[in-house]
């Protein structure tokens, strides 16, 4: 399979209308070529309907939608340079994993041969060279997945686009499938854009992530510097876990103010000796999370949640615990990070 | 749907289809009250309400009305008694004979209705069917089975197991939770039935003829004589006549006679 | 071993049972309509045949008295006389001809017509939609003995059309009693079932599966033939079957708005019962018809065998 020659996607001015109520809200977003991001946001954010407008099976109400420099706004779907991976993958039942791979170069009227070239280097991209004569019905849902991607790739896209790929597969095949998704998009160097809801997907797969709330882009950052540094606190709470309190820090205190604390859980430590920057807790509850646990702890001032690795202490357990960093929000922006002095 | 098709190209096609539908009903409607009409002229020469008068003082084409509106309500019932239990069957069972007898349903279906009828004779005459309310009845329960096994089948079998299995978890019996969860759900898909069967029943004219006439007339075979032997405005009367329950029954259901339960009704599974 | 006793029977048998009695409930509650129509359809079909064979004696003694031109078997073997009369018969080959040409013809039609209609639901919708949707199921509405009289009126030689045309004096042709009528009053009447049967199926593609396929550089037309048709393709099949098969073995329709010769075989079948009484000759052009229809009933047996197939049922 030949590398795809990937132009980048820019997105400007993005508004849309839906039913008399505004779902986008002048959006602006620009994919670097060959760079993978994701639409990350709850239900309703309008995530799927911007991949829906960047797909072209929505025409939005103003602005811009460049892929590789060329103007796609008005064009169908069926004349962009994107390929799409469905939700429930749409595969067609009437048709062979193959002849489903093979239709969208039997559109462009390519030479029998070269389809059935192209098709097989797609489905050993896959891996699904085993199953091409078989009707979707009797495949699996992950090899549907694949077959789905095959589909999309095989068109040489400039623009990959995903829509919650994953959300059909169990939780298993849904991390070996978002790292076979990585692993051949980085080879072909496609651009791309997935829409999910699921924050660890996310986190784990893209080079930016756009954090979408009520129509807009919260915050278009890396994933370290999303989970470092949100910029408001719709992203801090949406990304990671926070323990969010009303008020201020002073010497390592919550201390009732006009502004929102953030804290994440990782950087509240428990121990059961005294800390000069700590105040006694006790431990409440004990969530075990794997390979580390979610204390919950109270103190004098609020309660906290904490994790710790290793043996959990016991409920009930008294020690003392502190707050090593916290992020500080006002009107639900961030205003400033905190580190004790 | 692309510019290929202009609105212009499909509101005249709309329009000769609703002439194609449309006009020869409202054509046999103006006649109805039409004293005389002189070809070519687009509306009669005078208008008239004697034909209605005359369909009104006429005993027999009064009977025949009667006779239609005896048959067709007791047709549905008789035809859900026979056949509700064994589309709950089909539905919800799975029995030896099971695909046989649904493709039984349609194969019996498919024979020519009118060499049924003709087969039928024979063994009418021996059982002394001729002539008789059961001979039609039987005619015109035949003609409703299949309608009346297929559609509910597929509506009890779109009853969702999970529905029926929080009955009986709730603590309702097999036949609370029938007449409570299942029967309910289903309805529609039985109104859709019980309306074909209706329809079907009230339609059959070639039966009813060769078994019940000249005893028992209904409105359709009624018409084979009146087309016959009266002026075109009487007929034209006695087709509106024949039109109304239908057409109440048409505005009354037209909501559920949605393509749907045919759709499922009709395939075998 | 007793734990295990116990245990078998509990887990193992108990859902055998339960599904042996569903077995036999199923197999009651499946019996009376099944009863019925073996009764009286089955039966007489076979007495029916036997009598189309030659076999004159038991309950077809009274019939074969009163008809003419029986043929009779002798003995056991049957006699394809009756057959071969009717295959050498001009007139009822040209009807035969004319039967077939009809169907596939309106049954053609019906189809054109239902797709279309469903297609444009699908895709645009809207009052248009709604007003054509709700036209194309009228006709299940009204008897057909009506539908009859009413096309036949309406394309009769002082019908519509013709007074429109003469207002241009243009001199539109007759076409009551002649096979354009007959093909017309079987569109009429079959359109709401076909239609109904079609645009559900239509409906029935998943919006995803059309979106793909544009996504795929597909044109409209190309999802239509591609996609969408062979998506919907078991109704379409199973709605063209019912039509056919309901137009194959039509009476009234061709009865009224035909013309006395040629004509379609269900005017036969009376004609010789009842106005020729020579009631094995009408039997014998049933199972012709019968035969046809069987035909077309086979393609609708294997259309849901396919239907299932895809769906991995089978």
């Amino acid at each position: 399979m030949t590398t795809s020659v990937s132009g980048g996607l820019a997105i400007e001015g993005l508004h849309k209308v839906l039913g008399g109520r505004s779902i986008i809200h002048s959006l602006d977003m620009a994919v670097r070529p060959g760079e993978l991001v994701s639409l990350l946001g709850p239900s309703g954010c309008g995530k799927t309907t911007t991949l829906r407008m960047i797909a072209g099976f929505l025409t939005p109400d103003a602005g811009s939608i460049k892929v590789g420099g060329r103007e796609v706004v008005n064009l169908g779907p069926e004349h962009r340079p994107s390929a799409m991976v469905f939700q429930n993958y749409a595969l067609w039942p009437h048709m062979t994993v193959a002849k489903n791979v093979g239709f969208p170069l039997k559109l462009r009227k390519r030479p029998k041969a070269e389809i059935a070239e192209r098709v097989d280097a797609a489905l050993t991209l896959v891996n699904l060279m085993h199953h091409k004569d078989s009707r979707p019905a009797r495949i699996s849902g992950g090899e549907q997945q694949r077959t789905a991607l095959a589909r999309a790739l095989v068109q040489e896209p400039e623009l990959l686009l995903l829509d919650e790929p994953l959300s059909n597969l169990d939780a298993k095949l849904r991390v070996k499938v978002r790292e076979d998704i990585r692993e051949i998009q980085q080879r072909l160097g496609i651009t791309t854009v997935i829409v999910t809801h699921d924050q660890e997907e996310a986190m784990s797969v893209s080079d930016r992530i756009a954090v979408m709330n009520n129509g807009r882009i919260e915050q278009f950052s890396t994933p370290a510097d999303l989970y470092s540094t949100p910029a408001t606190e719709f992203v801090a709470t949406f990304i990671g876990s926070l323990n969010r309190l009303e008020g201020r820090i002073e010497d390592g205190r919550v201390v009732p103010g006009a502004g929102v604390v953030g804290i994440r859980p990782e950087d509240v430590v428990f121990g059961p000796e005294a800390h000069p920057r700590g105040l006694a807790a006790t431990v409440e509850r004990v969530v075990p999370r794997g390979h580390f646990a979610e204390l919950h702890l109270r103190r004098e001032d609020a309660e906290l949640r904490s994790y710790v690795t290793g043996v959990p202490p016991a409920v009930g357990t008294s020690g003392c615990a502190r707050i090593e960093k916290w992020l500080e929000f006002e009107d639900g922006q961030l205003v400033g990070q905190g580190t004790p002095a | 749907m692309p510019r290929v098709l202009s609105r212009g190209v499909v509101v005249l096609l709309a329009a000769v289809l609703a002439l194609f539908i449309i006009g020869p009903l409202a054509w046999l409607a103006v006649r109805a009250f039409a004293a005389s009409w002189t070809y070519p002229d687009l509306l009669p020469d005078a208008w008239t309400l004697r034909w209605w008068s005359v369909v009104f003082s006429d005993r027999a084409l009064g009977v025949a009305v009667q006779n239609s509106l005896f048959f067709a309500p007791i047709t549905v019932l008789v035809s859900a008694a026979i056949c509700l239990p064994a589309a709950y069957a089909f539905a919800r069972f799975e029995f030896p004979g099971r695909r046989f007898f649904l493709i039984g349903v349609f194969a019996a279906n498919s024979f020519p209705k009118m060499g049924l009828f003709v087969s039928l004779a024979a063994l009418f005459y021996a059982l002394n069917l001729m002539n008789t309310i059961l001979g039609i009845l039987v005619v015109h329960v035949l003609g409703t089975v299949v309608f009346m096994t297929w559609i509910p089948a597929a509506a009890f079998a779109a009853v969702p197991r999970s529905l029926e299995e929080a009955a009986r978890d709730a603590g309702a019996s097999k036949l609370r939770t029938f007449f409570s969860v299942t029967l309910p759900i289903a309805l529609p898909g039985i109104l859709v039935a019980a309306i074909m069967s209706f329809l079907s029943s009230f339609d059959e004219a070639q039966g009813t003829y060769l078994v019940g006439a000249p005893d028992y007339m209904t409105m359709p075979t009624q018409m084979y004589s009146l087309v016959l032997n009266y002026p075109t405005q009487v007929a034209a009367v006695f087709s509106i006549l024949l039109a109304i329950p239908s057409v109440a029954l048409l505005l009354a259901a037209h909501k559920h006679i949605v393509g749907g339960h045919l759709a499922e009704g009709f395939q075998i599974k | 071993m007793t734990a295990e006793l116990e245990a078998g029977p509990a887990v193992v048998v108990r859902p055998a049972t339960a599904a042996a009695a569903g077995r036999t409930r199923g197999l009651l509650m499946a019996l009376p309509p099944m009863v019925l129509i073996a009764f009286f359809i089955g039966f007489p079909v076979v007495l029916a045949f036997g009598f189309s064979l030659g076999f004159t004696g038991g309950l077809n003694r009274t019939i074969a008295l009163i008809g003419q031109n029986v043929h009779t078997a002798h003995g056991i073997v049957p006699t394809l006389s009756a057959y071969a009369e009717m295959f050498t018969n001009a007139r009822f080959l040209g009807d035969l001809v004319v039967t077939v040409v009809v169907t596939v013809v309106s049954t053609t039609i019906v189809i054109a017509l239902a797709v279309g209609i469903g297609l444009y639901l699908k895709f645009s919708g809207g009052l248009i939609g709604k007003v054509l949707s709700a036209l194309a199921v009228v006709p299940l509405f009204i008897p057909v003995v009506i539908a009859s009289w009413a096309i036949l009126g309406f394309y009769s030689a002082n019908g519509f059309l013709r007074s429109v045309a003469a207002q241009f004096g243009v001199d539109f042709p007759i076409w009551s009693y002649t096979l354009v009528t007959v093909v017309i009053g079987s569109v009429w009447t079959s359109l709401p079932f076909a239609t109904l049967l079609v645009s559900s199926g239509l409906q029935a593609v998943p919006q995803a599966m059309i979106d793909a396929a544009r996504d795929a550089g597909a044109s409209f037309w190309r999802v239509v033939a591609s996609v969408v048709v062979p998506m919907a393709g078991v109704p379409i099949i199973i709605a063209t079957t019912f039509t056919a098969i309901g137009i194959l073995g039509s009476f009234t329709v061709p009865y009224f708005t035909g013309p006395n010769s040629p004509n379609m075989l269900g005017v036969d079948m009376s004609n010789y019962f009842s106005a020729f009484n020579q009631p094995q000759q009408a039997v014998v052009i049933a199972f012709i018809v019968f035969a046809i229809a069987s035909g077309i009933a086979a393609v609708y047996v294997w259309a849901n065998f396919r239907s299932a197939k895809e769906s991995g049922a089978v």
